[in-house]
């Protein structure tokens, strides 16, 4: 089954016809999609920033990473249930959509960025983990995101 | 009143973005980063407030930190805000959601400055009142949010 035949499947299902029918359903979703966004992103800019070295030297990276990070996640996992459900109601407009294809790639990208991140750089964060300027890959992470 | 805001809706710069969709999905975006900066600021600030995150690091130093973000974010949001407005505006004025967020906006604004001034200056208040505070900042703000989803997604 092409990925097309899929979407036009995903479209017929109850949930589908429901996000595209509902008078509430669509702007609802927007609405808490939107304020997942603020809550996911606007943490990860935060850890960004320490990461970059450029606020809150005074706390060891890793301390602000356990503490702002489960908002992050749970603002991630909010936005990826709605968009989601938002994508069932539009899932073959969204196939052709070349704005949506380049968003749903920076997704994957930032996944991999931090999964390389976690994976590769922060190994070595005992070293780096007190200073107030993290190393350049941990500074390259940051940037990229 | 009316006169000018109709005025400002004819404009070129106005007709302009209201029958570019690429400019009004720009500045939409535009809007959205700004308001990320701006409320994922506020968000941090208002969690320590309430005692959640990092509460081994002092409230000033932690409500300071996003200064320069919630700064840029609130111009930024401003700014592509009253772009986003000027094709709209006559309509935007007489519409509830979009009355209510603009109240919002400015008790927000008002209070976060007015909180986050205090404590910046050391006077923070007894752990209660810190923690009302965080809650309330909160809320406003993503009323804020709210309201504006509501403005255009219910137009």
């Amino acid at each position: 089954m092409s990925l097309l035949n899929f979407c036009t499947w995903v479209e017929g299902t109850p949930i589908g016809l429901f996000v595209r029918e509902s008078l509430w359903g669509f702007p609802t979703l927007v609405a808490i999609h939107i304020m997942g966004l603020a809550v996911s992103a606007g943490m990860v800019v935060w850890f960004d920033l320490r990461l970059l070295g450029w606020s809150m030297r005074g706390s060891p990276v890793s301390v602000v990473y356990r503490q702002l990070m489960p908002w992050a996640f749970g603002g991630f996992f909010v936005m990826f249930v709605t968009g989601s459900l938002l994508l069932t109601g539009a899932a073959v407009a969204a196939y052709g959509n070349l704005y949506f294809r380049v968003k749903a790639s920076a997704l994957v990208l930032a996944g991999v960025n931090a999964l390389v991140y976690h994976t590769v750089t922060e190994r070595g964060i005992r070293d780096w983990n007190e200073a107030a300027r993290p190393p350049l890959p941990a500074r390259l992470a940051a940037g990229r995101y | 009143m009316l006169t000018f805001l109709a005025r400002v809706q004819a404009s070129g710069l106005a007709t302009t973005i209201g029958q570019s969709q690429m400019l009004t999905s720009v500045l939409s975006s535009v809007h959205l980063i700004g308001l990320t900066l701006l409320v994922g600021g506020m968000l941090v600030s208002s969690l320590r407030l309430m005692g959640v995150v990092l509460k081994s690091r002092p409230a000033s130093e932690v409500t300071s930190a996003p200064r320069r973000a919630v700064v840029v974010g609130l111009c930024v949001s401003v700014a592509s805000g009253l772009l986003l407005l000027a094709p709209r505006v006559t309509n935007a004025v007489q519409n509830g959601f979009f009355q209510l967020k603009m109240i919002l906006l400015v008790v927000a604004g008002l209070f976060s400055f007015t909180v986050l001034r205090q404590i910046a200056q050391g006077r923070e208040g007894s752990p209660f009142q810190m923690r009302v505070e965080g809650v309330l900042g909160l809320l406003l703000w993503f009323g804020v949010v709210l309201s504006g989803a509501a403005f255009i997604l219910l137009e």
